[in-house]
């Protein structure tokens, strides 16, 4: 009788399922790159004609809130959507039939993902502070920070893709939630009213923008690591929220 | 209580089944009919087993239920003599229906990252990918994205990749339905190789019951949810009768003389077809003129016949043990 296999370990599989989510993408990571950065630049090159030479805090904020916006599209958005896509094209059925770890494919997906995400996050640190005339002093903090960024934004888009009723559902939620998360972050907070400000706080691409902002263009204070730790935060939930929520094995 | 259809575990030797499915039994939330109802059968080692029945009839539930993605409401399922679990699941070779679950990976990736995934150590899933990519003719194919493959293409590759990691058990949702003759006489000849060279057990999820026929040792069919038949389809026949259909063609203006009692049900402008027991087959023949006779064929029962009379019925219990 054939005896029971074992599974590979986390680590092999979280291997295998990062590189299967990344060849994926090999024929559109261009496409990708493109659409992820036309938002924000255009976004910023219009705020950048509206505000003139305006205060080197708000044209801060710009760009930082630009470069949430990224993340916004390149991450949240198309996790949802890939995610529906793997539900309703049994793509979900083929991992779980391998006995794949849930948690092994959800941090994949969140690794592949914030990899695709760089290039077009690269292009808008080279071009944006050309634009806004802003001179850059990044931290080394910012290898933490861009990550920690994008994983609330994975832990929310898959989110939308598993709760979704229908691929037309998933991608009306995903827009309205990327339209919602990102406003609040472009946007400086003294020119909203303060209801609009204080709910802006809720958004994980709010702490992002601080985060990117603190970290890029400095200084560094005390409230990068409130960003942080609300990051985290968010990034736990909705990450524990997806694994719980993953229909592995139907009830 | 149960049978389980064992006959062939009585004959090949006292190895327990692969899979013993006993009063099987799942309700969706919110649905009146349950989806599977009381089903037991088993599966043997070695064997080519069908599961027949009409779109709805409860075929995927079950398989799901097989392959530890969906959970049972009632019932049990072990596999090799231990309670169906993950790890037990790696052992078997599953092909889902979708066309898109391997995404935008190449032939030798799927195949790769399936083999290794099923716990092959990383040269064994090269090798196994290598074996895979000869046996069903994916060379020409092999860095191609699954995604750009015709639909034959496609479904050969979704059989290799099944068989990917060396499984004791496939399980082949309507794995030819869209291969020509060919290739689908292709993928059989390699399926029986792999069953008789590897051991490998068979399970066929289809509403084809020409193809189940040529191909099974045993078939359950399953209508409504419940299992109403299983056995040999050579057994299953018997419940239509031993008896012959001629369909014959004449020209419309001289129907033949039939025997008393013969009503024959016309199939379309001077051609008919009847049901009748052997010998009067042979009178109802020897009535014929041949020179007048465009066209004749005497046919036996199918499974299709089978499935047919069974979908005809009214509902029932499933059965708890094979036609004998």
């Amino acid at each position: 009788m054939p005896s029971p296999r074992r599974a590979h370990p986390f680590n092999v599989q979280f291997h295998d399922l990062l590189r299967i989510e990344l060849t994926n993408w090999r024929w559109t990571w261009r496409a990708m790159v493109v659409l992820g950065t036309a938002a924000p630049f255009g976004s910023i090159v219009v705020l950048r004609l509206l505000l003139g030479d305006g205060d080197p805090d708000v044209l801060a904020h710009v760009f930082a809130g630009n470069l949430a916006l990224s993340l916004v599209f390149d991450v949240q958005m198309r996790v949802g959507n890939h995610f529906q896509f793997m539900r309703f094209h049994g793509t979900l059925d083929y991992f779980a039939a391998l006995q794949v770890r849930r948690s092994a494919l959800v941090l994949a997906v969140a690794g592949a993902f914030f990899i695709l995400s760089l290039p077009s996050l690269a292009v808008l640190v080279a071009i944006g502070p050309r634009v806004l005339e802003l001179s850059l002093q990044p931290s080394p903090l910012l290898l933490l920070v861009v990550p920690l960024s994008t994983l609330p934004l994975t832990g929310i888009g898959a989110f939308v893709g598993i709760v979704a009723r229908s691929p037309a559902e998933a991608t009306s939620l995903s827009m309205l939630i990327a339209v919602c998360l990102g406003s609040g972050a472009v946007i400086p907070p003294h020119l909203l009213p303060a209801w609009a400000a204080a709910l802006t706080q809720l958004s994980p691409a709010t702490h992002a923008a601080s985060a990117l902002r603190s970290t890029l263009v400095g200084p560094l204070a005390a409230e990068l690591w409130v960003n942080l730790a609300v990051l985290s935060l968010f990034a736990l939930v909705t990450l524990w929220a997806v694994a719980g929520k993953l229909d592995w094995r139907g009830a | 209580m149960s049978d389980h259809g064992g006959s062939l575990t009585e004959k090949v030797g006292h190895a327990p089944p692969v899979y013993r499915i006993t009063n099987l039994t799942k309700r969706y939330a919110g649905q009146a009919r349950a989806a599977n109802e009381d089903i037991t059968f088993d599966v043997n080692a070695g064997e080519i087993f069908g599961i027949l029945g009409e779109n709805g009839a409860g075929k995927s539930t079950l398989v799901r239920q097989m392959i530890h993605l969906l959970a049972p409401t009632a019932g049990s399922i072990e596999f090799l003599g231990r309670p169906l679990g993950p790890n037990a699941s790696r052992q078997v070779g599953y092909l889902p229906q979708q066309a898109d679950a391997l995404n935008h990976l190449t032939v030798e990736e799927a195949l790769y990252y399936t083999a290794h995934l099923r716990s092959l150590s990383a040269t064994a899933a090269v090798e196994d990918r290598d074996t895979l990519i000869r046996c069903w003719h994916l060379d020409a194919i092999r860095s191609q994205d699954s995604a750009t493959l015709s639909g034959g293409q496609r479904r050969l590759l979704r059989i290799a990749v099944a068989a990917a990691g060396r499984p004791d058990v496939l399980i082949l949702d309507e794995p030819t339905s869209d291969l020509d003759p060919t290739r689908r006489r292709m993928v059989w000849r390699n399926l029986r190789r792999l069953r008789q060279t590897y051991g490998v057990t068979i399970i066929l999820v289809t509403h084809d019951a020409a193809e189940a026929e040529r191909v099974v040792d045993r078939v359950a069919i399953v209508r409504q949810g419940r299992m109403v038949a299983i056995g040999a389809p050579s057994r299953l026949k018997d419940v239509v009768g031993r008896v012959l259909q001629i369909e014959w063609c004449y020209p419309a203006s001289e129907p033949p003389r039939l025997p008393d009692g013969v009503v024959p049900e016309q199939r379309g402008r001077g051609c008919w077809t009847v049901r009748l027991p052997w010998r009067d087959m042979l009178e109802l023949l020897q009535q014929l003129d041949p020179a007048k006779v465009e066209d004749l064929r005497v046919t036996m029962p199918t499974l299709e016949d089978v499935l047919i009379h069974y979908a005809q019925s009214p509902p029932r219990a499933s059965v708890q043990r094979p036609v004998p």
